[in-house]
């Protein structure tokens, strides 16, 4: 290829630089987006996973107990009986200073050997030391950078059963040689010596679990020596629900990613075609003097490489950075309902990177293609223009409502059948998306010519209107993003308000008890802790209630799997207040069945999980083994998003002591109480008591779980606004572009009197006009987009249900900032019109 | 020799008008021009000499670099862009090479447009006086049809009937022909010169063509920046 051919053709970036930076921008964005998002998935994904292989090592199988645990005797009983291949755990939440939760794993160092790495070395020093010094722990390794602590360091750790100082030891600190990839080693876990962890945690003399490790001929006899209380479960059973719940999360927010990227595409589209249209006399020129197609196609798509690298690698750069932000938030809001994960830092993994590389470099090539192609196959200068491209537009206009049409009935189709669970129901929402935005360019083109013929009498707007629709290449695409954009923005007001309302309406029916008195400990921190069950009498005559109802949580075997059970004994006429969505007979009846039978009721997201309705049986493990109980209602409920199992206490414990520890207490207060009297008796009480408690208002638990609530969704107002930013430079870009095509027509209006005002007028009315149509569009498929996110995505990924809610705030909020945007954007186009020299713009080539 | 006239009448005035576009070096030296009222006047010339400058510079759409421009009895030096904009919708109307439709537009909207910028007519009346203009373009049935559905001596007519129809003091055309074909060209040159004659309106025109040139009041050339008075010069031989 000639180099003066490129030159001719490169020269245009020291002419033009604003066009150009925009074509660049759009692609860093881009890339940025897609990158980062898919950066804090996978680093996330990595805490997750191996925060999940290190509880569970390389065991096969998890001896279980009751919620408390259970005796540490049975360890040993178990090591003396010649089962060798079995390690103890103490294990549960904890609190460092700074607020952020951390996962506290008790190992016995001299059994891990076949289990875990991390532990598992007797004769690493550091190791050694946990054994030989109570109160020392091994944080992660890749902890330590950035917490200002160092090896020997005294650090407080907050728990359920209160607060204690740990001595902190660095591995590396007491190795001879240092780790091939200490970043990797210990993960998110914090080890200690099992003695440490079972002060720490409150459980002196009890384990949470143990592990073993069988083949299939070992699992019946190991099972059959077992006790009575304890059982053998699975590995895989334990944790697989957890990681198909955090994956949903993260197929949301690469869908949001996915959407930033369609929009991005429709911005290096509108830019790298202006880039080419805008020099078409160079073409015409260099077709002139002899250049031949193959040279002009080469010219053009080298252009389009070169912005798709130079943006590529920017945009990478960017997104490593944007990472770093949205990583965080993942993280915690897996730690909020998943597990403890700790991400300390952001690695592109390579195959990622090239296919994000690949993504930024192909789509600036591919949307460079069409206008290289119509440059390279112009019969003659002069058939090179915009005109062509317009024809060509209008003529595409059927095809593409045509192609809408298909998608549309895919997608409907799809949906209806429910094929490809959560990744089909995305797929089914972005065919519809699709669609709908491909038959947007004609319904464009109707409403601009319907408004020219509105206008007919007012030749400015009209002259306004008509040029939209003349350059409807141009103004499509850009309306098109702006609308994905504002749509994607009211879709996630709908289910993020929905959802929001759905969980504060359900606090309210849920927190039926004016006092709890709960474990004191953080939030993260308080599922695993317990109180003594005989407070429940000496509580109620302190706070003169009216009753007392208590609540426990645990993990328990079940058919199903190892579920959450939630064991409560409740106030009376406590179904009146509970949210049943499906049951049989009356509350009474209902309430006898779950007293006087083995019944349940279960959560919404647990009968989608795991699919069962009124009328199917659980086999769930109780205090005193494991029995049949048939589900008798289903509740909503979101406190988990793995699902709860609800049973009455006089059923768990039903032939047995009952319970020596509760998770809460409820008090209800009679009529016209002094709350805060009752709270001060209360405190005055527990301050006495030996185990940690306190208490708390339903307003207060309302408070944390709300923003709990919004942490997780932080993220997705972020990525709304890095969407926004997106549409708005991409209708910037096209105004901008459309405005400099017409420049000709501007300053003619010009020599014929219209001021310069005129002109900002005219391409702010412009801007107006697409913004207000892209708004308007984007409420019809925003709301469609919301609810299919609330009836079909969340219920697929989660199984919550929610009461929609149609955002007319956030809606109008919405069409004000397309508009607003669109404004906005027109305004540098406005002011370089308003400004240019007449003469010059006169003398363009039409 | 450069040309002169009573101030006080004309229509257009310049006195030592200088202009060079930025890098370029100097355009139009020294200029001076008065046109009186419903006087015709043509400016030859090689390409590259001035001509179209010096037209743009009467319009206003360029500020002169030295001397003064008067349009109207008003000098364009004191005015803003704003005003200068007002004074030009008032007083000027512009036919072009490339006649500078407007696309979007019919041609009973483009003859329309300078009413609608530059007069207080209603609707009704701004589109009886455009096809009126219009008709007497003999367009009157191509009223509705956009530029591009028009053959380019239609367009010129239209871009003509645009330039008069809000009765201007003057009438600037730059090459009004250049991008016809010989018949069409004479055709559209006659009509041009039988509405300004019949409005009474001034007319600088800008050609290369001795012959049309020739069928105006006054020729002047313009060579190398400095117009001369073709007839004076010959008088004065």
């Amino acid at each position: 290829m000639s180099s003066l051919l490129v030159k001719a053709w490169l020269r245009d970036w020291r002419r033009r630089p604003l066009q150009r930076l925009l074509t660049l921008v759009g692609v860093v964005i881009a890339v940025a987006v897609v990158l980062a998002v898919d950066l804090a998935n996978q680093s996330a994904q990595r805490a997750f996973d191996r925060s999940m292989d290190e509880v569970a090592g390389t065991a096969t199988h998890q001896i279980l107990g009751p919620a408390q645990g259970f005796d540490e005797t049975h360890y040993r009983d178990l090591r003396l009986a010649g089962w060798r291949d079995t390690a103890p755990i103490v294990e549960g939440p904890a609190r460092l200073p700074d607020g952020r939760t951390i996962y506290v794993l008790g190992v016995d160092p001299l059994a891990e050997g076949p289990f875990r790495g991390a532990a598992s070395d007797i004769g690493d020093a550091p190791v050694q030391r946990l054994v030989t010094e109570p109160g020392t722990i091994l944080p992660p390794s890749g902890w330590w950078a950035g917490s200002g602590m160092a090896h020997e360091d005294r650090l407080a750790l907050e728990t359920a059963a209160g607060r204690f100082e740990v001595t902190l030891l660095e591995r590396e600190a007491e190795r001879d040689e240092p780790a091939s990839n200490p970043a990797e080693e210990g993960g998110s876990l914090w080890v200690a010596d099992i003695a440490t962890a079972q002060t720490l945690l409150g459980r002196p003399g009890r384990l949470d679990r143990i592990d073993v490790r069988l083949d299939d001929a070992e699992i019946d006899a190991f099972a059959e020596r077992l006790p009575d209380g304890l059982e053998l479960v699975p590995v895989a059973a334990r944790d697989q629900a957890s990681r198909e719940l955090a994956q949903a999360f993260r197929i949301n927010l690469t869908a949001m990613s996915l959407l930033a990227l369609l929009i991005a595409a429709f911005l290096i589209y509108n830019t790298q075609t202006f880039a080419v249209l805008r020099r078409r006399e160079v073409l015409a020129s260099l077709r002139l003097v002899g250049a031949d197609r193959r040279a002009l196609f080469g010219v053009v798509m080298l252009e389009a490489l070169l912005v798709g690298v130079i943006g590529t690698l920017l945009g990478v750069l960017v997104g490593m950075g944007l990472a770093q932000v949205l990583v965080g938030q993942v993280a915690q809001t897996v730690t909020d309902h998943f597990f403890v994960v700790a991400v300390t830092e952001v690695t592109p993994r390579p195959l990622a990177l090239l296919a994000v590389i690949a993504l930024g470099v192909g789509l600036s090539l591919l949307a460079a293609l069409a206008p290289a192609w119509d440059a390279a196959r112009a019969a003659s200068p002069g058939s090179l223009g915009r005109g062509r491209l317009e024809r060509r537009a209008r003529r595409g206009l059927r095809g593409l409502a045509l192609a809408a049409v298909v998608l549309l009935a895919a997608g409907g189709v799809m949906l209806l059948l429910g094929t490809g669970g959560l990744v089909g129901s995305f797929v089914a929402l972005f065919l519809l998306i699709t669609g709908f935005v491909l038959v947007l360019p004609l319904v464009l083109a109707g409403v601009l010519r319907g408004l020219a013929r509105l206008g007919r009498g007012q030749t400015l707007p009209r002259i306004g209107v008509r040029s939209l629709e003349r350059s409807l290449s141009r103004s499509a695409p850009a309306t098109s993003a702006l609308t994905l954009a504002l749509a994607a923005a009211i879709s996630v007001s709908v289910m993020v308000g929905s959802f929001r309302d759905s969980v504060e309406q359900w606090l309210g029916q849920a927190l039926t008890s004016d006092l709890y008195v709960v474990p004191a400990a953080p939030a993260a921190a308080r599922s695993g802790a317990r109180l003594p069950a005989d407070w429940r009498d000496t509580l109620a005559r302190i706070a003169d209630a009216e009753s007392v109802s208590t609540g426990s949580s645990q993990d328990t075997p079940s058919d199903a799997g190892m579920i959450d059970l939630y064991v409560v004994e409740p106030h009376p006429v406590w179904l009146d207040y509970l949210p049943l969505l499906r049951a049989e007979g009356t509350g009474e009846e209902l309430d006898r069945r779950l007293r006087e039978t083995d019944a349940v009721l279960v959560t919404e997201p647990f009968a989608a999980h795991h699919d069962v309705g009124v009328g199917d049986r659980l086999d769930i493990r109780v205090d005193d083994g494991r029995r049949m109980f048939e589900v008798a209602g289903v509740y909503r409920d979101y406190g988990s998003p793995q699902g709860t199992v609800l049973m009455l206490g006089e059923r768990f414990y039903a032939g047995t002591a009952g319970a020596d520890e509760v998770g809460s207490f409820g008090l209800r207060l009679p009529d016209g109480a002094d709350a805060d009297a009752v709270i001060e008796r209360l405190e005055a009480w527990l301050a006495e008591r030996e185990t940690a408690a306190m208490v708390t208002r339903p307003g207060d638990i309302e408070q944390e779980s709300m923003a709990i609530f919004d942490r997780t969704f932080a993220i997705t107002h972020l990525l709304r606004v890095i969407t926004l930013l997106v549409a708005f430079i991409a209708i910037l870009g096209a105004l901008m572009a459309l405005q400099m095509e017409r420049a000709r027509e501007f300053a003619t209006l010009r020599s014929l009197g219209l001021l310069p005002g005129g002109v900002r007028g005219l391409v702010v009315f412009q801007g107006a006009v697409l913004g207000a149509f892209a708004a308007l569009a984007a409420i019809p498929l925003g709301l469609g987009m919301g609810w299919l996110l609330i009836e079909v995505i969340n219920r697929e990924a989660f199984g919550w249900g929610m009461d929609l809610r149609w955002p007319g705030r956030e809606i109008a909020e919405t069409v004000a900032l397309g508009v607003g945007a669109a404004l906005l954007a027109a305004l540098i186009p406005a002011w370089r019109m308003a400004r240019m020299r007449l003469v010059p713009a006169l003398r363009e080539v039409p | 020799m450069t040309e002169r006239n009573d101030p006080g009448a004309s229509v257009l005035a310049m006195h030592g008008v200088a202009f060079g576009y930025p890098g370029e070096g100097r355009v139009l030296h020294d200029v001076e021009l008065a046109l009186a009222r419903g006087e015709r006047v043509a400016i030859v010339g090689e390409s590259g000499s001035g001509k179209s400058t010096l037209l743009h510079l009467a319009a206003g759409l360029e500020p002169a670099d030295a001397g003064t421009v008067e349009l109207a009895g008003q000098a364009l030096a004191g005015l803003d862009e704003a005003a200068r904009t007002r004074l030009r919708r008032a007083q000027v109307g512009i036919v072009f090479q490339s006649f500078h439709l407007i696309p979007t537009l019919t041609a009973l909207e483009n003859v329309m447009l300078p009413l609608e910028l530059a007069t207080e007519l209603d609707a009704a009346q701004r589109r009886e006086r455009a096809g009126a203009q219009l008709a007497a373009v003999g367009l009157a049935d191509k009223g509705g049809r956009e530029p591009e559905q028009l053959s380019g001596g239609e367009q010129q007519r239209v871009a003509i009937a645009r330039a008069l129809v809000h009765r201007p003091a003057l009438i600037l055309a730059d090459e009004p022909t250049g991008n016809l074909d010989s018949r069409t060209g004479e055709a559209v040159f006659g009509l041009l010169l039988e509405q300004v004659r019949a409005t009474g309106c001034a007319l600088l025109l800008v050609t290369h063509s001795d012959d049309l040139a020739g069928r105006l009041d006054r020729v002047l050339r313009m060579q190398d920046g400095h117009l001369q008075d073709l007839a004076a010069e010959a008088s004065a031989t």
